[in-house]
């Protein structure tokens, strides 16, 4: 590739030509900041204009992330004059909205914030924010989601995951000038939108213009309702993410001391969604069996994710057939503490909080939705983020770190690696390949693991041997790599059994509800530590789960039973496009 | 070919048609069918001719015979008188807006005679919509030539020798531009055209559009041909209808003929053009938000680069120019660059269309050379100011552009020498600015377009325009402070600096540039909280009282006039002045230009009320309430001469208490008011009421008392606690030409001074008067009185331009008195005594720095006018020889330096103002000094700090009428009574005004419209 010479703040550095100043920059060990850019998405709009620079002979000063290097290009990144238009423009973004960092849910962790205190703003002389009035307020309809509009500092990150990654396209830019503000792409409120609430907007949201719809509260108060017996379950992915909110390395384990936490925060019982997702294997594997043995319609798409299920009921509602009837884990849980377990321990179900701590802010819609009812109540009643749960440990003054190591309580505590590996994209694929080629060909796996089935490419193919017999599986993460998979079924053009397909990149453990900052490098931390979760567990397949052998015996007798179809499997209703009046 | 008798264009402009030229055209047709006249009149309905604000407008060829405001009626007189026996209409000829002077043809009149058009080279003259009649005038053959005899590289050459440069406002090079897409490596690229006109008041690009649409599909065709593009965009806004209507209508038409689409003349070049219409966003105007528009996605800029050239429309390099740069490229083509090349300047060449907006007579488009004078676009070709007004600065470019002053009016109209002034060239916008715009406002007006027009992408922008605006609307309330001033400059600055795109980078241009030469208005309103201009409406109670220097009550003293309670009303003047009889006889009404009764018919006669009040309490309770101080002080104040300023501060001193003496070297108190304003127009009798009036309140006037001569400067600073110094400015300045001591030559002022202290003084028979203030008028109305048979006043500008009062200067021409503008003495002849003067003819030239253009005298041009007496009445200067040297900050003028707000002068315990500090000004200037001397003088005894301290405005405590809600009914002023001009030329210097009577008064009072009541 061809290089340039360029000196910036009079270091001479080669690059390849075409760099954009800001990578070059790094290049030298300098670090310019940014609000807007993200290049995750390869996003560089240049809107929020914090990391200007100033170029000999180029008028004004430039955006150093959009600008491409040109040879003997000259560049300063600290004059007198950039520090001071940087600074400029943070004092602007300050007095734009409300940024009073007290009551900010991302105090401490503000890109925005960080800035201020980098560029030593002490007074702003556009308007304090404290004293500014909330202008635009907040969107807070729906279940999941808020949307703060008045930390919101418009740099179209949000816009542009919800396009790229997801492509929903539920958000987008409205109005000019200082009424410019994200909108639900011509709706009055994200819920009556396209949203999917999925959450992948709020880790990119520098600031604290995003944020789920906080329920810790609420649990709190059930916990100190002396009627009210609580429960907590808690999902796979949250157990090797929950320790970067309590300051521990990235791909820290931490499934026992979030078990003692989560008692010590007075939860009565803590179960594993691990469980439900071997019991999710079991379910789903037999569908796809059955699918495969009679006739059904192939390929069978997983339906563990509710943000990709609201997307399938919107965007590709002729393909809902494809989807697995089962619940998700965490339904199935919610079904199974009310109906079976309460009677098993002798409580009046409309006595039991169900709670469950999860990766994902769909998950908090998904509790809502009227199907997930099969308990005769809501079978899950709150659902905290890993977020969430890390700021209430903190608040509650426990010393995560030095927490025992606890065990979740029996039976559905009781959990197998392959339920631990639905956490990663390719897992629910894995722990059903698994089970499914025990089941169908009665013998065990020759080796446990299915490496072809991993990974962090976007689509994955996998072609499986089942003793011979050619099965082609397909993995999507993100719902942007999702449509390439849906639009080959949608035009016959595929051969797949079996597709599994997450709605965030890197599967549950890059949920929206995850700690920020959550991105590639990290998403390979947790990654990792799913799978080193998965080999430490004595079980690894989910028909091995000795709790779950039981629960059929006592409760559902087999699989797709009757019992099993009322509880743990559901329908999807089709939400098709509306174009809404552009008026 | 047909033949016709006469052609007759009728202007389908869109302010024609607007003001009803599609009913002219329908009616003539109709007539000229009637008539059997359409086998000899040929009708066609033409694009703007460009004299907006007069149409609809019409022109008959051959002979060009224009005329304007039509109205249908008039069109069976003209098919009549003109069309059948000849006579062209003179009624509804053009009219010059100064003279009023019928002009015949369309080349003779000014407007049209200095313009140069080559954009606009067919609007006005063919049928848009006749594609024929564009053939005809040379259309399309600059397409045939370049696909039959240029290389693409020729094309580039070619532009590349005009020097053109991108009209909507960047002003790239656009050959350079041109050559960049053709070198930019690809297979498909685009041409634009970017149609999307948005600054407020421009509206070339839509007359080019509707007028010559051809123009554009033929250069947007070469340009294709040149870059090697196949496919072309215009991207017109949704507001302007009849532009896109004629557009498609020529698209069309060109398709038919094969000179778009396929094969285009038979060759194997292809090209298409489609439109693309925008919903008008401003920010759609810049080229990448233009390119986001036409690809579907909201118009928003991305950074550059890459320019649009390497990556434009769906990423393919696309050449995008505006409408009027495309309308050059034909006849640069058929002409050659040279041709084009030979108007304009160093690095502007060319021509340049304009739109001429706001306090100007001719409003409308104008096509004019670069390195044309922004004075001569102005004055020659817009026709100056209407209504008398004077012109403060011109906007150019729009809310990206800037204002400049008329200290400029000299600036060639370039790309270079406006940028230079913090203004741009732009897409052409200019608009007139007159003495009635607030500065402050106007920079609010533009931020506030800009805040609703920024697309909300980069923060600078965004946020900072906002915060920009925030600021304004405080200055403009009177809640600015200078810190707040201080920071709209520094975030302008950063505007400019950190914004995304154009928009923003220029966004605070408007603001910048006018503190930049306006920072004193903008302190006003910060400081003094005042608007001069009258239009901040949160900062006074009515324009009137707005205006007042002394910023009298006056719509409370008018309604007191209207319901006959004189004294109540002269309480009212009183609050602000001792001196009412004399503002209500000689003060320069600025109260009157800028009431709001002017706009029905004419302003009330607000300085005739005053005088009524005055007069009225001499003849029926004089002397009457007299005020007491309220409190006695044993601080002792001299105040140094008793003109206007001297007084006033005397009777605010004496109000407070203090122990106050004037001293004034004359035999008499008064100053000028008695040594330089005969009595026919302030008689002495008013003078001495008044003076006794603040005598009688205890001040003291010590007469035949001159500082320096009579008691020193030193005595007084021992004896007094605080001076006031008020000498005003006496000494005349000379006319420097040999024979200025010749017996028969008297100065101004001191030949005032002699008349009004009642000595003889002798005049001869014929007198030539120099200069054009009052001075030069009340010698010359003098002179007459004492018997010259010929008065002549000599004026080296023209008779607009005299700062005289223009109803002195009305009187004196009834009087008798003759004027000669347009010359300057150059010798005053004669032994011993005058015999002649001598003079030279004067011509105007360039601008000079009070926005008028500099008198220059035409060499062998001079003339002797025999007089026998001369009276220069030039100006005056401060005799400052009483004070000691060194002590007084004194200015280059020969003024005393002084704090503006307080009038301090630094030096302990001593003000000084009035002529003294500002040079020759108004009698009401002075008495506003008069009193910030007395408020600081009064704060300096107090012990306090001199520092200006804003001061609200006190509503009198006297009850005041409410106004009536009776319908307004059109009527003028009540007329002055006069004398005759047979009684007036006595040696009895009898008052010319004899004022009103009780029931004019009240009736004139009545007229006030009472606009100091909001609700």
């Amino acid at each position: 590739m061809e290089k340039v010479t360029i000196t910036i703040d009079g270091q001479k550095v080669e690059v390849p030509a075409g760099t954009r100043v800001l990578d070059a920059a790094a290049i030298a060990g300098i670090k310019i900041p940014t609000l807007c850019a993200y290049s995750a998405l390869d996003y560089y709009p240049g809107a929020c204009r914090v990391c200007i620079v100033q170029v000999e002979g180029m008028r004004g000063l430039q955006a150093s992330c959009a600008l491409p290097v040109r040879d003997g290009m000259v560049i300063s990144t600290r004059s007198k004059e950039v520090i001071e238009a940087r600074k400029t423009v943070i004092e602007l973004l300050l007095s734009s909205g409300v940024h009073d960092c007290n009551t900010c849910p991302r105090n401490n962790n503000c890109e925005l914030q960080t800035l201020a205190e980098m560029y030593n703003i002490r007074t702003n002389p556009y308007g304090n924010a404290l004293v500014n009035k909330r202008e635009k307020g907040k969107d807070d309809a729906g279940p999941a989601l808020v949307r703060d509009y008045d930390r919101c500092i418009l740099c179209g990150r949000c816009v542009q995951t919800c396009a790229v990654v997801q492509t929903v396209n539920a958000i987008d830019f409205a109005d000019r000038g200082y009424k410019a503000h994200i909108s639900a792409a011509g709706f009055p409120n994200i819920v009556d939108s396209y949203c999917i609430n999925c959450g992948q907007c709020i880790l990119a949201c520098p600031v604290g213009a995003l944020y789920e719809k906080e329920d810790v509260d609420n649990v709190i108060d059930a916990i100190n309702d002396p009627e009210k017996i609580v429960v907590v379950q808690t999902a796979p992915a949250t157990r090797i993410s929950l320790g970067e909110e309590l300051d521990m390395p990235y791909g820290s384990i931490v499934t026992g001391k979030m078990v003692a936490a989560l008692r010590r925060l007075g939860f009565k019982y803590v179960f594993d969604t691990d469980f439900s997702a071997d019991l999710t294997i079991i379910e789903e594997g037999h569908e796809l069996i059955h699918r495969i043995q009679n006739g059904g319609t192939l390929p069978m798409i997983t339906s563990c994710s509710p943000g990709w299920i609201r997307f399938c009921e919107t965007f590709y509602p002729d393909l809902l057939d494809h989807l697995s009837t089962c619940k998700s884990p965490q339904q199935m849980m919610g079904a199974v503490i009310k109906a079976y377990w309460a009677k098993k321990v002798g409580i009046d179900p409309s006595k039991i909080v169900s709670v469950s701590i999860m990766p994902c802010t769909a998950k908090k819609y998904e509790c809502q939705r009227p199907e997930m009812r099969s308990s005769g109540y809501q079978d899950v009643d709150y659902v905290l983020t890993t977020r969430e749960l890390g700021r209430w440990i903190r608040q509650a003054g426990i010393d995560f770190s030095k927490l025992p190591e606890e065990h979740y309580d029996d039976p559905l505590g009781e959990s197998s690696g392959a339920g631990v590996i639905f956490g990663a994209t390719g897992g629910v694929m894995e722990a059903a390949l698994r089970t499914v080629y025990e089941v169908i060909l009665n013998k065990p796996l020759p080796k446990i693991e299915f490496e072809s089935v991993r990974g962090e490419q976007g689509v994955r193919e996998a072609v499986i041997d089942l003793d011979g017999k050619e099965v082609k599986v397909a993995i999507a993460h993100g719902l942007g790599n999702a449509r390439k998979l849906l639009d080959k079924i949608r035009a016959g053009e595929c051969d797949y059994t079996f597709i599994e397909i997450m709605t965030c990149p890197g599967g549950c453990l890059g949920g929206g509800g995850q700690p920020i900052p959550t991105n590639t490098e990290i998403r390979a931390k947790r990654t990792e530590a799913i799978y080193r979760a998965d080999e430490g567990l004595p079980i690894r397949k989910s028909h091995e789960n000795p709790s779950i052998k039981k629960i059929y015996e006592d409760y559902f007798e087999k699989p797709l039973s009757e019992k099993s179809h009322h509880l743990l499997h559901t329908h999807y209703t089709p939400r098709p496009v509306i174009v809404p009046n552009d008026n | 070919m047909e033949l016709f008798r006469l052609q007759v264009l009728i202007c389908a402009g869109g302010a024609c048609i607007s003001s009803g030229s599609k009913s002219i055209f329908q009616v003539m047709e109709e007539e000229l069918r009637n008539r059997n006249l359409t086998d000899e009149v040929k009708l066609i309905q033409t694009g703007c001719v460009g004299s907006c604000d007069i149409g609809p407008v019409m022109i008959v060829y051959p002979e060009g015979i224009f005329y304007q405001k039509l109205k249908p009626e008039d069109v069976p007189l003209i098919v009549e008188e003109h069309f059948i026996k000849g006579r062209p209409v003179k009624s509804l000829l053009y009219k010059e807006k100064s003279t009023q002077k019928e002009v015949e043809k369309y080349r003779d009149i000014d407007f049209f005679s200095r313009q140069v058009k080559v954009v606009l080279r067919n609007s006005g003259i063919i049928d848009p919509e006749k594609i024929e009649e564009y053939i005809a005038r040379d259309g399309y053959q600059a397409l045939a030539k370049v696909l039959t005899e240029m290389k693409p590289e020729d094309v580039i050459e070619s532009i590349k020798i005009s020097g053109l440069r991108g009209r909507g406002g960047g002003g790239f090079p656009t050959g350079i531009k041109w050559e960049f897409a053709r070198k930019s490596p690809g297979d498909i690229k685009y041409v634009v055209c970017n149609a999307d006109e948005g600054d407020p008041g421009a509206f070339m690009d839509r007359s080019v559009l509707e007028g010559d649409p051809h123009s554009v599909i033929e250069a947007m065709t070469i340009a294709g041909y040149t870059i090697g593009a196949k496919q072309g965009y215009i991207y017109v806004r949704a507001e302007y209808p009849l532009a896109i209507e004629r557009l498609s209508h020529a698209i069309k038409q060109a398709r038919e003929y094969g000179l778009l689409g396929d094969n285009i003349l038979g060759t194997d070049f292809s090209f298409n053009l489609d439109i693309r219409v925008g919903a008008g966003a401003f920010v759609c105007g810049e080229e990448t938000a233009l390119l986001h528009s036409i690809e579907g996605k909201r118009g928003m800029p991305r950074p550059r680069p890459p320019y649009p050239a390497v990556q434009g429309l769906f990423d393919k390099p696309t050449l995008i120019n505006n409408v009027e740069t495309y309308a050059n490229i034909p006849p640069i083509i058929l002409n050659g660059g040279e041709w084009y090349a030979k108007w304009g300047t160093e690095n502007s060449k060319g021509t340049k269309v304009f739109a001429l907006a706001g306090a100007i007579n001719n409003t409308g488009l104008i096509e004019v050379p670069m390195g044309i004078s922004l004075g001569e676009i102005v004055y020659d070709i817009g026709g100056g100011i209407p209504k008398g007004k004077e012109l403060k600065a011109i906007q150019a470019g729009g809310p990206s552009g800037g204002c400049i002053p008329k200290e400029y009016l000299s600036t060639p109209v370039d790309y270079d020498s406006i940028k230079k002034l913090g203004a741009i060239v732009g897409s052409g916008g200019l608009i007139v600015l007159d003495e009635d715009t607030c500065m402050v406002d106007l920079a609010r007006f533009f931020m506030d377009f800009i805040v609703e027009e920024s697309c909300g992408k980069c923060t600078p922008c965004r946020v900072g325009t906002r915060k920009m605006l925030q600021i304004l609307n405080k200055i403009t309330r009177g809640e600015g402070t200078l810190e707040d001033l201080d920071l709209l400059i520094k975030l302008g600055e950063q505007i400019s600096k950190t914004a995304l795109c154009g928009l923003g980078q220029t966004a605070a241009n408007p603001v910048l540039s006018t503190i930049r030469y306006f920072r004193e208005e903008y302190e006003k309103h910060i400081l003094e909280k005042r608007c001069e201009a009258g239009v901040c409406s949160s900062l006074y109670i009515s324009p009137c009282q707005n205006a007042c220097p002394l910023e009298i009550d006056v719509p409370s003293y008018v309604a007191l006039i209207g319901e006959g309670r004189f004294k109540d009303a002269l309480s009212v003047i009183r609050e602000r002045t001792p001196l009412p009889g004399i503002c209500g006889r000689v003060c320069h009404h600025p109260c009157q230009s800028k009431c709001r009764r002017g706009q029905t018919d004419e302003p009330v006669a607000i300085k005739w009320l005053k005088r009524f009040a005055a007069d009225w309490e001499i003849k029926n309770q004089p002397y009457t309430h007299i005020p007491v101080p309220v409190k006695d002080r044993i601080e002792k104040v001299a105040i140094i001469g008793s003109g206007p300023a001297g007084l006033t501060a005397a009777y605010d001193l004496a109000l407070e208490g203090f122990k106050v003496t004037v001293f004034e070297a004359m035999p008499k108190p008064g100053g000028m008011l008695k040594w330089g304003i005969p009595d026919y127009r302030l008689p002495s009798e008013i003078l001495d009421y008044e003076i006794r009036y603040i005598e009688k309140m205890g001040v003291e006037i010590k007469c035949n008392t001159k500082v320096g001569k009579d008691i020193a400067f030193e005595e007084i600073k021992k004896e007094y606690d605080a001076i006031f110094i008020a000498v005003g400015a006496q000494k005349s300045i000379k006319l420097n030409v040999p024979g200025e001591n010749l017996e028969g030559v008297i100065h101004g002022v001191d030949f005032l001074r002699k008349v009004n202290g009642g000595e003889e003084v002798a005049i001869g028979n014929s007198v030539a008067v120099i200069g054009g203030g009052n001075a030069a008028i009340d010698s010359a109305r003098t002179a007459l009185r004492l018997g010259a048979k010929e008065v002549t006043v000599v004026y080296r500008r023209l008779k607009e331009q005299m700062p005289a009062d223009k109803e002195e200067i009305r009187q004196a021409e009834k009087e008798g008195v003759k004027f000669i503008f347009l010359a300057a003495p150059v010798k005053i002849l004669g032994k011993n005594k005058v015999e002649a003067i001598e003079c030279v003819k004067m011509e105007l030239g360039p601008f000079d720095k009070s926005g008028r253009k500099k008198p220059v005298p035409i060499e062998g041009s001079n003339f002797v006018i025999p007089v026998d007496t001369v009276i220069p009445a030039l100006s005056q200067k401060t005799d400052l020889d009483f004070v000691p040297e060194d002590e007084f900050k004194i200015s280059k003028w020969g003024t005393f330096e002084v704090d503006r707000l307080t009038l301090y002068t630094g030096v302990d315990g001593i003000f000084a103002g009035g002529d003294a500090v500002t040079g020759p000004s108004t009698v009401t200037g002075s008495m506003r000094h008069g009193h910030i001397a007395a408020k600081y003088i009064k704060k300096y005894l107090d012990g306090e700090e001199v520092r200006f301290e804003y001061e609200p405005f006190h509503k009198t405590e006297i009850p005041v009428p409410e106004p009536s809600d009776e319908e307004i009914i059109e009527q003028p002023q009540r007329v002055m009574p006069t004398l005759p001009v047979s009684q007036r030329l006595g040696r009895d210097f009898a008052e010319v005004e004899l004022g009103y009577s009780v029931e004019l008064a009240m009736a004139e009072a009545q007229r006030c419209l009472r606009c100091d009541r909001t609700e």
